[in-house]
């Protein structure tokens, strides 16, 4: 018995079990193989003509893969300004700039331009809407964990999942929507989902309805830091609901709204699984995202084309990054 | 007097307006779910029906007998899915508080090039590693596996994790590890004894966000375990139902749908301030 004993401490003293680098160990090796280690190859991958089943003829090409999505009419076509057509009618004329706007935004292009016009649809109502929705739970006093519980309900359900709920919401014949409608006594028929000009707003009021409980708990998390005094002092101070929240909970809460708008815009911008679910990237190409376009040419058009696919990854996140760090400058500059 | 009435008015009234938006705004987040439990329960009818029907007329169960005896894959997607997200959790808890225990009680050489690394892939969009990670499984003959799937939610969610379990294990007080170090404990039992117990909200709030995103996750499972059945998760695989059988049979599709869905509500419930927790802490910290 001590003999072992010892010979264990021995060893102990020798190379020990018993050491920090020991215990970051695993971490660092699944970290580096299954994290690091992929989006690097990625980064490797994206400057070869590669294609996965014929790896013996794998090429370097340079940035030749990043100047074919240049000029690539599936990536980078983009449907220019829209006015309307035809004539206008009188209170549509003030609208003019909206119009033009809209009709812009809901004119399917590329994939890059698609991944912007869904950015564009989606970020506004993202933030704005559960910034009200906090507000009301905040106050609704004793009910307000009963209304955060069930708007938060969206959130921990799977994308796939209510993909394909909302596909049936959407459905032309049984759907939600459409029986309603017609119920309701509306003679004109949506096909929601397979219309060019209503796929992607179709899809990206499902994505902020997905997006709200999310949302919704970070402005309530901000709201809770901000102290009870100062919104007492102001209501105090004579000032109404409206005023302090314009003039004393907005402005404390503006980290908080960076914070929503960033990870709003983050998420848009790599926008896969609703599409890939309920439009497939169609009709045409019109809700064709950045990442369903690179996971077709990757995994889908048959030619396992992981260099291109690498540039186009690699593009993206390049971005991102861009966007994220313009977004940090403007917010900066506004404190 | 009546300036009172008409002021407690008001607030009566902006009271009720409150409630009623607030009600409104509820019903949209749930009423989806609400519609697929209930027209999971409807006849054939009713389900092709081309007006708005929300309570069933006749309730049945039928789609149900009939998933268990025609929708053949479903209960393997169940298991697999568990099995993932069960076996995600319990690698990424051990794993990464581990490493957060090292890096938080200990002073060691290439402690702050670890943090660079962990903080600098997180800001890296984790689909640019799609192709490397298929290419990478591949090699491995990881595809179409559990293992291989496991692993790399683990790998996914080990950043996060680790600077969760991080701020709670500095928050431990100093003077129980010296006294646990003076009974004659190592440090690996130390980390079993005193971290892990006075951790177990923190890793509460660490495995339910794990959980969550091994169960819900998506384009990594579609792209490597989509050869074969074998190894296909539930969203995966509920998404391939749903192409199979739109054109068949929608009854069949709402009753496995809503078994998709039910227990995470049901967990969420249960589990919700865990939840809550580990989604805002992971969501500042991201």
């Amino acid at each position: 018995m001590s003999a072992t004993g010892e010979k264990l401490s021995g060893r102990r003293r020798g190379f020990t079990l018993d050491s920090p680098y020991v215990f970051v160990l695993p971490a660092l090796i699944l970290f580096g193989m299954f994290s690091l280690y992929p989006i690097l190859r990625s980064l490797y991958l994206s400057f070869f003509d590669y294609n996965f089943l014929r790896p013996e003829q794998m090429h370097f090409v340079g940035l030749g893969n990043y100047r074919e999505m240049l000029h690539d009419e599936r990536v980078m076509s983009w449907p220019g300004i829209i006015t309307p057509q035809g004539h206008l009618a009188w209170w549509q004329i003030p609208l003019y700039p909206f119009l033009v706007l809209w009709l812009t935004i809901n004119s399917p292009g590329g994939a890059f331009w698609n991944t912007i016009r869904f950015t564009l649809m989606f970020v506004p109502p993202a933030v704005v809407l559960p910034l009200f929705l906090a507000v009301m739970v905040d106050k609704a006093g004793r009910l307000s964990g009963l209304f955060r519980t069930l708007n938060f309900v969206p959130v921990v359900v799977s994308v796939a999942v209510t993909s394909i709920i909302w596909m049936w919401i959407y459905h032309p014949d049984y759907g939600v929507v459409n029986t309603a409608l017609r119920d309701l006594g509306v003679k004109r028929e949506f096909d929601w989902l397979s219309d060019p000009k209503l796929a992607m707003p179709a899809v990206v009021a499902m994505c902020v309805w997905g997006a709200m409980g999310f949302n919704m708990l970070l402005y309530l998390v901000g709201l809770q830091r901000i102290p009870v005094e100062v919104q007492e002092a102001a209501r105090v101070d004579g000032a109404t609901g409206w005023q302090v929240f314009w003039g004393v909970t907005l402005p404390l809460l503006r980290p908080t709204v960076f914070l929503v708008g960033l990870l709003a815009l983050i998420g848009a911008l790599k926008v896969f699984t609703q599409m890939f679910i309920m439009t497939g990237g169609g009709p045409g190409d019109s809700t064709l995202s950045m990442v369903l376009y690179l996971y077709n040419i990757a995994f889908r058009y048959g030619r396992f084309r992981f260099g291109y696919a690498s540039a186009l990854a690699w593009a993206l996140a390049l971005f991102i990054f861009v966007v994220s760090l313009i977004s940090f400058r403007i917010s900066r500059e506004r404190e | 007097m009546m300036v009172i009435f008409f002021d407690k008015l008001k607030k009566y009234l902006s009271r009720a307006l409150l409630y009623l938006v607030l009600t409104v705004v509820s019903a949209v987040s749930i009423l989806p779910f609400l519609w697929v439990i209930l027209s999971s329960l409807k006849p054939h009818d009713e389900l092709y029906s081309k007006h708005l029907t929300f309570l069933p007329h006749h309730y049945t169960l039928h789609n149900y007998t009939q998933m268990v005896q025609r929708m053949v894959g479903f209960g393997l997607y169940y298991r697999n899915s568990v099995l993932v997200s069960v076996g995600t959790v319990v690698l990424t808890l051990f794993v990464g508080s581990l490493a957060a225990y090292a890096l938080a009680r200990f002073r060691f050489r290439g402690a702050q090039a670890l943090f660079l690394i962990f903080l600098g892939t997180m800001m890296v969009p984790g689909e640019v590693g799609l192709i490397g990670q298929y290419e990478l499984l591949s090699a491995y003959k990881l595809l179409n596996t559990l293992t291989g799937l496991t692993l790399s939610y683990t790998a996914f969610n080990l950043a996060l994790t680790v600077f969760v379990m991080y701020s709670v294990f500095q928050a431990v007080p100093q003077e129980l590890l010296d006294a646990a170090r003076v009974d004659g404990c190592s440090w690996w039992e130390t980390f079993w004894q005193i971290m892990i117990p006075l951790g177990a909200s923190g890793l509460a709030a660490a495995g339910t966000l794990v959980f969550l995103a091994a169960w819900n996750e998506f384009i990594f499972a579609l792209t490597m375990n989509n050869w074969t059945d074998e190894a296909r998760t539930l969203p995966v695989g509920i998404q391939l139902l749903q192409g199979q059988w739109q054109h068949w049979d929608y009854g069949v599709l709402f009753a496995s749908v809503m078994l998709s869905f039910l227990p995470v509500i049901i967990l969420f419930l249960f589990l919700q301030k865990y939840f809550m927790r580990g989604l805002t802490a992971g969501a500042v910290k991201g």
